[in-house]
């Protein structure tokens, strides 16, 4: 999964702006051989390059499909609280608000991400989702934590704080 | 030296013998996409492609729904879980809970009467732990490693499938073995005008926002009755249209007294009577008009519904199956398999409610679909046994049964060959309630002579799946009358009665016996 994150980054970075990014990938073999753009090897994936990101300030939002899930949650400049939920499960809908929470006591430090397992099953697939709510810390598109169930508020506001690194 | 040189020979010779027998432990050599394709998302089919993947195969399962002529669809799972069993039995529960509640009062509970019931809190519930059992399965593939494809399948040839998306997106696959087990879906009457336009199946029953309101149940198979109790017991007039006899195949006199009892209940029922028209009124009402076939009348009612409960049909018309040379049944036209689920081609399979011949439930679907996936892997050579089955209709007053029925035993070994020991027996929970309990009633239907082999094996009553299931067991064992009788009863329980059933139809006598 890790190389798949990795790859997916690179994608999405060399879609956006391939003149500037640095595409010889040791780590994902599948893919260095289609990137052969650029010749100017630099680091990888280094915050300090102007990429047209947009960030979300103490927003939660809907996932809308892939594509929107690797722009605003894997590259967002913030921290991001993924909750996968589904309509059909009861406890998603107590845990819901309470997140929403939880993030906007944050005040503009991250942002949470809604993602419905059964509109976007493969997302939640790769993830590995299996129960609801599945609730993943991302930071840099590394996944930092997660939890399964029902958390209380505290649970959560320090659940919150790890993420943003308080 | 030579004793080694003998043993390696044979090594390599039982080798070759495993190739033989389709066994692959590196997946399917090349040749083929997959070790086992399966054409359907239910109970079979993913009973067996999950074994099967767990033995190292190569796996992959397309499931597709048809919507109804409704609109009603549903996920992944197959009819027991989406448009069968599960929902069945939570609206049943729901039923009972009703009735719980009224007998609440003489157990001291203060509840002010009347209960009212709500039909789309109970749907919305029984709907969202069905989508909850859809993404369940949805993870056990995955986890399994088998490959699932949301797409429908036809066969092409002997060893590959076409696979259509419900967006249009086509693709093939191959396979070593196919097994189909696409099952079955409701059937119309097409003959009687309207029934296609307002008419609904248990397909959509169970996916209704709204409540049906006054339902006429056309059918009397344990669909039928099932559906007409449960809407029963939570308040809603229903009637059920019974063409000849209810519940066919089944222990009839078994089937009187389930009847009975949900006339009692407050179920009508319109015997012997046939529909001749389903018509739509400016107040949005179904009129039905039918015949009473004794008289030869027609009559007609209004209704919010009618649910068409006539029979089940193989779900077998898209997949191309005789042009490949997969042989259907002349009147069933379900796919004819022999006793290790093969059907006239050697590699594909058949299990489940397509299969002819086969019981129409999930237990037996899953069985046989691990026992293939075994054999298919090489690593068993046990067929399925279809013998003595056990299933229980969930009537407002459960019936559970293994075994023969009395008729079926009377034809298989005479009428003299066979002792019949019943008993007409009273819940303990009936008494403070003061509930009737003259239907309540088993019967063990043994061989005459000798230790008196139990061939089969009624109740009516309470939880009567629960009471048959360890029944069952049993009579797989061989149970004798004389081990029965000399069984000890847990007490107070109504399954007790069996250990202590003496009294014979033979001897005339009544049958209706008392607790303690």
């Amino acid at each position: 999964m890790a190389t798949r994150l990795l790859a997916r980054r690179i994608w999405s970075v060399t879609v956006k702006d391939f003149r500037r990014l640095p595409v010889t990938v040791s780590a994902s073999s599948s893919y260095s051989s289609s990137l052969t753009h650029s010749p100017r090897p630099q680091p990888l994936l280094s915050r300090s390059h102007s990429l047209p990101l947009i960030s979300y300030r103490g927003v939660s939002f809907n996932v809308q499909d892939q594509d929107d899930f690797t722009e605003r949650v894997i590259n967002s400049d913030l921290p991001v609280v993924i909750d996968f939920h589904a309509q059909w499960c009861g406890p998603c809908k107590i845990l819901g608000p309470r997140l929403e929470k939880a993030i906007a006591k944050q005040k503009g430090r991250v942002t949470m991400a809604k993602v419905d397992i059964d509109e976007h099953t493969d997302l939640a697939i790769e993830y590995g989702v299996s129960a609801v709510p599945t609730v993943i810390a991302m930071r840099g598109g590394d996944v930092i934590d997660q939890f399964v169930g029902i958390k209380d508020e505290d649970q959560l506001d320090s659940f919150v704080k790890k993420l943003i690194g308080q | 030296m030579a004793a080694l040189y003998s043993r390696s020979r044979l090594k390599l010779l039982l080798r070759s013998a495993l190739h033989l027998s389709n066994r692959t432990l590196t997946g399917s050599g090349g040749k083929f996409d997959y070790d086992l394709l399966v054409i359907g998302g239910g109970s079979g089919g993913l009973a067996c492609s999950k074994e099967a993947a767990q033995l190292g195969q190569k796996v992959a399962v397309l499931d597709y729904v048809e919507p109804s002529v409704r609109g009603t669809k549903w996920g992944l799972g197959g009819t027991c879980v989406n448009v069968g069993c599960i929902p069945k039995k939570l609206m049943h529960q729901a039923a009972l809970l009703g009735s719980a509640v009224k007998d609440a009062q003489k157990y001291g509970w203060q509840i002010p009467q009347p209960v009212s019931h709500d039909w789309a809190t109970l749907a919305e519930s029984v709907q969202n732990y069905v989508k909850s059992l859809n993404w369940g399965h949805r993870v056990q593939l995955q986890d399994r490693k088998v490959k699932y494809m949301n797409m429908k399948g036809s066969l092409v040839d002997d060893h590959t499938v076409r696979c259509l998306s419900s967006r249009g997106k086509e693709m093939t696959v191959t396979a070593r073995n196919i097994l189909i087990a696409t099952g079955g879906r409701p059937k119309y009457p097409t003959h009687v005008p309207g029934a296609l336009e307002f008419g609904i199946s248990s397909d959509d029953l169970f996916w209704l926002k709204e409540t049906p309101g006054k339902t006429l149940v056309v059918g009397a198979s344990y669909v039928g009755l099932e559906c007409a109790g449960f809407l029963t017991g939570i308040g809603l007039e229903a009637t059920v249209m019974v063409r000849s006899i209810a519940l066919r195949g089944f222990d009839q006199q078994m089937s009187r007294l389930v009847t009975d009892y949900m006339q009692g209940y407050g179920t009508r029922f319109c015997w012997d009577c046939v529909p001749k028209k389903v018509e739509k009124l400016p107040s949005g009402l179904l009129q039905v008009t039918w015949t009473d076939s004794r008289t030869g009348q027609d009559h007609q009612d209004t209704f919010n519904s009618v649910l068409w409960a006539v029979g089940r049909a193989p779900e077998t018309g898209t997949l191309n199956l005789q042009q490949v040379g997969v042989e259907l049944d002349g009147d069933t036209r379900k796919v004819m398999v022999a006793d290790d689920e093969r059907t006239s081609v050697p590699n594909i399979y058949a299990i489940g409610d397509i299969a002819q011949g086969r019981p129409e439930l999930t237990p037996t679907a899953i069985h046989a679909g691990k026992l293939l996936a075994r054999r298919l892997a090489g690593l068993s050579s046990q067929l399925m046994d279809y013998s003595n089955v056990p299933t229980t209709v969930f009537t407002p007053l459960e019936y559970g049964c293994v075994g023969l029925s009395e008729e079926e035993a009377e034809r298989r070994y005479g009428k003299d060959k066979i002792e019949v020991y019943h008993a007409f027996y009273k819940p303990l929970e009936f008494t403070v309630a003061e509930r009737d309990s003259s239907q309540c009633y088993i019967k063990v239907v043994c061989e005459r002579d000798g230790d008196q082999k139990v061939v089969g094996l009624h109740f009516t009553g309470l939880n009567a799946g629960e009471v048959t299931q360890g029944f069952a067991l049993s009579l797989r064992c061989g149970l004798s009358y004389a081990q029965l009788r000399d069984s000890v009863g847990i007490h107070p329980t109504c399954a007790e009665e069996l250990t202590k059933i003496y009294i014979t139809k033979r001897s005339g006598l009544d049958a209706t016996v008392t607790g303690c």
